[in-house]
């Protein structure tokens, strides 16, 4: 496009609005690290977790701990991608910041879980002394529920907003796993939030990280 | 023919770049450019062009050591493209 001062006829100006609002959408592709990334964390604790109980072991530490570890990258991640964005759309303040009440509900749901554990356990313990046997209301079983709703709610926005069908299927998954987990033993849930994880984050951040590599080819090519 | 339709924009590299503009919240000039397929110097004055008549904002600063032009498409700009499109509709008689 190098004819600064060119007349343009009416269709020819309407095809090149058109044109350019497309290529300006298509070329703008986030990494998919972070996606990636949580994906394999999650699944990774569910499955260790699931081991643990299948096995009869315990690690030294609750593996879990790696969700907090994995904190650190993720704010590594989002600076560099920040810092290498050419561009910024209108929708990413709406995307970051679904993200980010994310994670503030997730660490909520955690604090509220711990304090009800703590009262749970001595209802349970006056129970087990009256009664002489444990209860048969096992909180535990239900905690699975309680997270796969609150992963599907920003995977399927993300995927609705954006039009990335494999995010709003994986938002789908973690909701069908939630109503799915209600019904099935803790060893079950851990699979079923292992699935959702896999689903919902690590392939589509695959999906991602793909098409944003190849954009990045494209731009390097574009500039030689 | 053409008589109604806005000058500064009814040129090829300028609508290109308001029509990226409006779709994004800003752009980079580096990613104006690959997506124009513009020469930096034509690109440049089309841009001052486009500053100049109000439509767009344009703020150079720095980004580890080397500069950077951030554009963004202005109220005034928003407006003047709407019915840039709106006359080439009523044109074509599609609006």
């Amino acid at each position: 496009m190098n004819t600064q001062q060119s007349q343009l006829t009416e269709k020819e100006s309407l095809d090149l609005i058109a044109k350019m609002i497309n290529k300006a959408k298509e070329s703008c592709h986030d990494t998919g690290i972070g996606s990636i990334m949580w994906g394999s964390v999650i699944a990774v604790c569910s499955l260790v977790k699931l081991s643990e109980i299948q096995f009869g072991y315990q690690l030294p530490f609750d593996i879990y701990l790696l969700t907090f570890i994995a904190i650190i990258p993720q704010i590594f991640i989002s600076i560099k991608s920040r810092k290498e964005r050419k561009v910024k759309m209108h929708e990413d303040a709406y995307n970051s910041s679904i993200w980010l009440s994310f994670g503030i509900c997730i660490f909520l749901l955690i604090l509220i879980l711990n304090f009800i554990f703590n009262d749970w356990e001595s209802v349970g313990r006056e129970y087990r002394e009256l009664t002489g046997h444990p209860s048969g209301f096992m909180f535990s079983e239900y905690i699975s529920a309680l997270f796969l709703m609150l992963y599907g709610l920003p995977t399927f926005v993300t995927g609705y907003a954006l039009k990335f069908k494999p995010m709003f299927w994986g938002g789908i998954i973690c909701w069908v796993c939630c109503i799915v987990s209600l019904f099935t033993t803790i060893k079950i849930d851990l699979l079923l939030v292992a699935f959702a994880a896999i689903s919902a984050w690590l392939i589509p951040g695959i999906i991602l990280e793909k098409e944003y590599q190849k954009a990045k080819r494209e731009l390097k090519a574009a500039n030689v | 023919m053409f008589k109604d339709l806005d000058p500064i924009l009814h040129s090829q590299l300028r609508l290109a770049v308001m029509s990226i503009l409006i779709s994004v919240k800003e752009a980079e000039f580096t990613f104006l450019k690959e997506k124009t397929n513009s020469t930096a110097g034509n690109l440049s004055v089309q841009i001052q062009k486009l500053k100049e008549a109000g439509y767009i904002d344009v703020t150079k600063q720095f980004k580890d050591n080397y500069p950077q032009t951030i554009c963004k498409i202005t109220k005034q700009g928003i407006k003047a493209f709407e019915i840039y499109v709106t006359s080439l509709q009523s044109y074509l008689g599609t609006g």
